[in-house]
């Protein structure tokens, strides 16, 4: 479903990743697994067209959309919840699910859609009137996600789901990712953490300095802690 | 090794690596072979018939290029996005007019308050102002332009002359001189002050002061970590920009004769803010190229009228967009292209970058 | 209490100049300095179908609100959209607009001649309320910025589009991974100015005679509102046109008239020290 060829990418005149190569398959749950600073937030940034990349493709369902504006690709159905989540924050948890209803489609379907939000999320509909910048780290992060599944996604790129959280919280948002992704949803995660993404990953990537360095399915190298260790200390 | 011997050791200075300050490498020859063509020049012109237009025009070019240079120094190295710069102009112009014209005093005493005056405007203006971020910069320096001009055309008597200026002020005298002779002196003069202004601004540019203000205009967060006091920074700049303008002004006062309130008019800003743009906006040659084409530009023409405002409004907006960087780094680019004999030292001037937000860092 | 009248009515038109301001300042981070040459657009276009074309002003004015507009957006086309996410932005069209205002300047001068002209107020008439002096163009003055403030904040609360250029204004990149598009949202937003300060022109040109520099002194007091209300806020622009109008007026009443502008440059330097934001600005100044 999203291919990724060759991807270089950068800020500058630095260079950050060095020819990434990486596929997702349909209901698939890929894991992006590296330590700060080597790439992580670079790689979905340039994948959801917020970066420009120097070179390589990348592609959805054989599509180019390498170059394509992040509006259109978000409109095709690649959704990025972005590190830091990245809320809008002088506006209400209820508008900031709607902006993920934005595109024009889904726009007419959004009170559907906030309804399917709400089971995941139950307390975004209670407290729905509140301003965003008032929640606390876990529920930003759950408003971030609903904001995200709000939209016609198809796949989703988080960046970093456990950011900045406490273990309870990470867990739970772990958890519901899981239910998203039982229900069809493809998914890229780029985090640094290993610990409550093996129930999720189907296939794991480690990132390295701007390369991948290791690949394979996730039980495989989600069992080998020295591997681990080593890479995320 | 103790202490002592490691002061002493420090205080001999390495000599000056060239390479590693490649900015100090103006060839003298050329600053000299300058100086000597524009001492020269009116004697050249003379011969001419419209050598005394030319030498006006000349004359008008030294004014406005020490202006143009000052306001450059502040917006375009600086990041200071003043518009208070004929207002502080004619700050200087209405001190020495004043002091000429209603105290008697000679206009070469009076002159020398007017940089005085001006700076003392600027610290009013700027310790409120320079604290704020761009946008403020540019309302409250408005203001105070507006605020000037309102006193200028309003005020008592000895300094509005019934809203118009001042006029019949004392010009210079250089002892019997008149005509020809007596431009040439007033040449000479303009000459100094546009010598003067632009080496003491080339020696800011390229001194610790003038690295700390391209680096808090290129990337202030990181500037100021490493310890440089923006606020001080922008004050001292601004005191220096508004020294010469103020000096500029007090010149232009007794040189013309008098200075009229329609020196507040939009166009005057304008034209001086072109001849930056235009130039080469934070680029130290820049606006004395701009204060030429300008100048030139404007006399061929004149006799458009209105259109030429239009015009110049239009390529304003054009170059500020398509081309920032203005003509002086594309000329300076081209001279290393085909003539200079081996590469040029890498201009100290950046592009404009404008002082970033500090949530747009990443 | 003539004065309060007076303050009222200059207020609400300051007020109507800030929101454009406020908006593309919120929406683009732009400063545009062009606001006044579409003031001026506005009116002149305005002006041109009454005595050219001699059409009543009630027809004039929309057209001339719309040729605002399209002059907005046209800049934005033209001199804007190519630097938008470039590092000159500031620079660039902080100079193209004051560039854009001279030309628009010379332009009218070029097209009508320097004489002030006149522009038929949309009603006539006035009447007086214990002897103060009310025109009625001027309760339409008022009455129509009062009205366009609340259906610029309905715009922008219930519809997708007004919440579009809210989350653009607080996160655009955010805003752009909801597949909102934020280029055509800043023109949009642009647009939406242009039209307002064209309304403004038009509505106020009765009041002092059309000239090409008409619309510099408005601009400038609707920075001074848009400034001490807080930069992007909207209900800043409102509240503080009020509140510069009305002290204005109070201080050319007292004071005199050439002591109106410096006291409210005092006034905003005031503001500036106790709270950089203005009054309802959200925590963008930083004080160094």
């Amino acid at each position: 479903m999203l291919e990724v060829r060759g991807l270089v990418a950068g800020y500058g005149g630095g260079e950050v990743l060095h020819g990434i190569d990486l596929f997702v398959n349909e209901g698939e749950g890929v894991i992006v697994l590296g330590p700060n600073g080597h790439g992580k937030t670079t790689l979905l940034r340039a994948i959801t067209g917020l970066l420009p990349p120097r070179a390589g493709q990348v592609l959805l369902d054989g599509k180019d959309i390498t170059h394509w504006k992040a509006e259109a690709i978000a409109a095709a159905g690649v959704i990025h919840i972005p590190q830091g989540d990245l809320l809008f924050a002088e506006m209400t948890v209820t508008e900031n699910l709607l902006m993920g209803a934005y595109h024009g489609p889904t726009w007419s379907e959004r009170n559907a859609r906030l309804g399917r939000v709400y089971e995941l999320f139950p307390w975004l509909k209670e407290r729905g009137g509140q301003l965003a910048r008032t929640l606390s780290g876990g529920e930003r992060r759950m408003l971030a996600l609903g904001r995200g599944l709000m939209s016609k996604a198809r796949l989703l790129l988080i960046d970093e789901p456990s950011l900045g959280l406490a273990p309870i919280i990470t867990q739970q948002i772990y958890a519901s990712i899981h239910k998203v992704k039982q229900g069809g949803m493809s998914l890229l995660i780029a985090d640094e953490n290993a610990n409550h993404v093996a129930g999720l990953a189907d296939r794991v990537y480690l990132l390295e300095t701007g390369s991948l360095v290791r690949e394979g399915p996730a039980d495989e190298l989600l069992r080998d802690k020295a591997l681990l260790e080593s890479y995320l200390g | 090794m103790s202490a002592q011997a490691a002061v002493t050791a420090g205080v001999i200075r390495p000599k000056l690596d060239e390479a590693a300050a490649p900015w100090r490498r103006v060839s003298l020859y050329t600053v000299g072979a300058v100086a000597l063509l524009l001492l020269v020049l009116p004697w050249v012109l003379l011969r001419l018939d419209i050598g005394t237009y030319l030498m006006t025009l000349l004359i008008l070019f030294f004014v406005q290029a020490v202006v143009a240079q000052s306001w450059n120094l502040i917006m375009g190295y600086g990041g200071i996005y003043s518009f208070a710069q004929v207002a502080l102009f004619a700050v200087g112009g209405w001190t020495s007019g004043v002091l000429v014209h209603s105290l008697g005093w000679n206009p070469f005493i009076a002159i020398l308050f007017s940089p005085i005056v001006a700076v003392i405007a600027a610290l009013g203006i700027g310790l409120p102002t320079l604290r704020l971020r761009g946008v403020y910069v540019v309302l409250l320096t408005l203001a105070f332009h507006e605020l000037a001009r309102v006193f200028a055309v309003t005020g008592p008597r000895f300094i509005s002359g019934g809203g118009y200026g001042l006029v019949t002020v004392q010009t210079f005298q250089f002892g019997n001189a008149i005509g020809d002779q007596r431009t040439i002196y007033l040449y000479y003069l303009a000459g100094l002050i546009f010598a003067v202004a632009t080496f003491v601004i080339w020696r800011v540019i390229h001194s610790p002061l003038g690295v700390a203000m391209t680096a808090l205009r290129d990337s202030e967060t990181y500037a100021v970590s490493r310890g440089i006091n923006q606020f001080r920074v922008r004050m001292v700049l601004f005191t220096i920009s508004a020294f010469f303008t103020g000096l500029a002004g007090g010149y232009s006062t007794h040189y013309n004769g008098g200075i009229s309130t329609t020196i507040f008019d939009f166009p005057r800003i304008i034209d001086l803010l072109a001849m930056i743009v235009i130039g080469g906006w934070g680029t130290f040659g820049g606006p004395i190229l701009g204060a030429g084409l300008v100048i030139g530009i404007d006399q061929y023409l004149v006799a458009l009228g209105d259109y030429q405002t239009l015009l110049l409004g239009l390529v304003l907006a054009t170059i500020a967009v398509f081309a920032p960087q203005g003509l002086w780094p594309l000329i300076r680019r081209m001279y290393e292209t085909y003539l200079a004999p081996e590469p040029l030292a890498p201009p100290v001037e950046v592009s404009p970058a404008a002082p970033h937000d500090t949530k747009d860092e990443l | 209490m003539q004065a309060v009248w007076g303050g009222i009515l200059f207020g609400s038109v300051y007020g109507l100049m800030a929101l454009g301001l406020t908006l593309v300042w919120g929406a683009v981070r732009l400063l545009n300095l062009a606001h006044g040459a579409i003031f001026v657009v506005g009116s002149y276009v305005a002006y041109f179908f009454v005595s050219r074309l001699n059409l009543p002003i009630l027809v004039a004015l929309p057209i001339g609100v719309l040729a605002a507009a399209a002059f907005a957006y046209l800049m934005h086309l033209t001199f804007i959209r190519p630097v938008i996410g470039k590092p000159g932005f500031d620079n660039s069209t902080l100079i193209a607009t004051v560039g854009i205002s001279i030309a628009v300047s010379a332009a009218a001068i070029l097209i009508f001649n320097p004489e002030y002209k006149v522009i038929p107020p949309v009603i006539t008439g006035n009447f007086t309320v214990s002897d103060v002096q009310i025109t009625k163009q001027g309760l339409l003055v008022i009455g129509t910025s009062l009205a366009l403030f609340g259906l610029v904040y309905l715009f922008l609360t219930y519809t997708r589009q007004g919440m579009a250029i809210r989350a653009v204004s607080q996160q655009q990149e955010a805003a752009s991974l909801m597949s909102i598009p934020v280029v055509r949202t800043y023109g949009m937003v642009i647009a939406i100015s242009g039209a307002l300060a064209g309304l403004a022109g038009v509505l106020l040109s009765p009041f002092f005679f059309l000239n090409p520099n008409s619309g510099f002194n408005p601009m400038i007091q609707a920075l001074i509102v848009t400034i001490f209300g807080g930069l992007g806020s909207v209900r800043g622009a409102l509240v503080a046109g009020f509140v510069l109008g009305i002290f204005e007026s109070f201080v050319e009443v007292y004071y005199g008239v050439a002591w109106a502008q410096p006291g409210v440059f005092l006034l905003i330097i005031l503001m500036l020290i106790l709270r950089p934001n203005g009054l309802f600005g959200i925590g963008e100044v930083r004080r160094l």
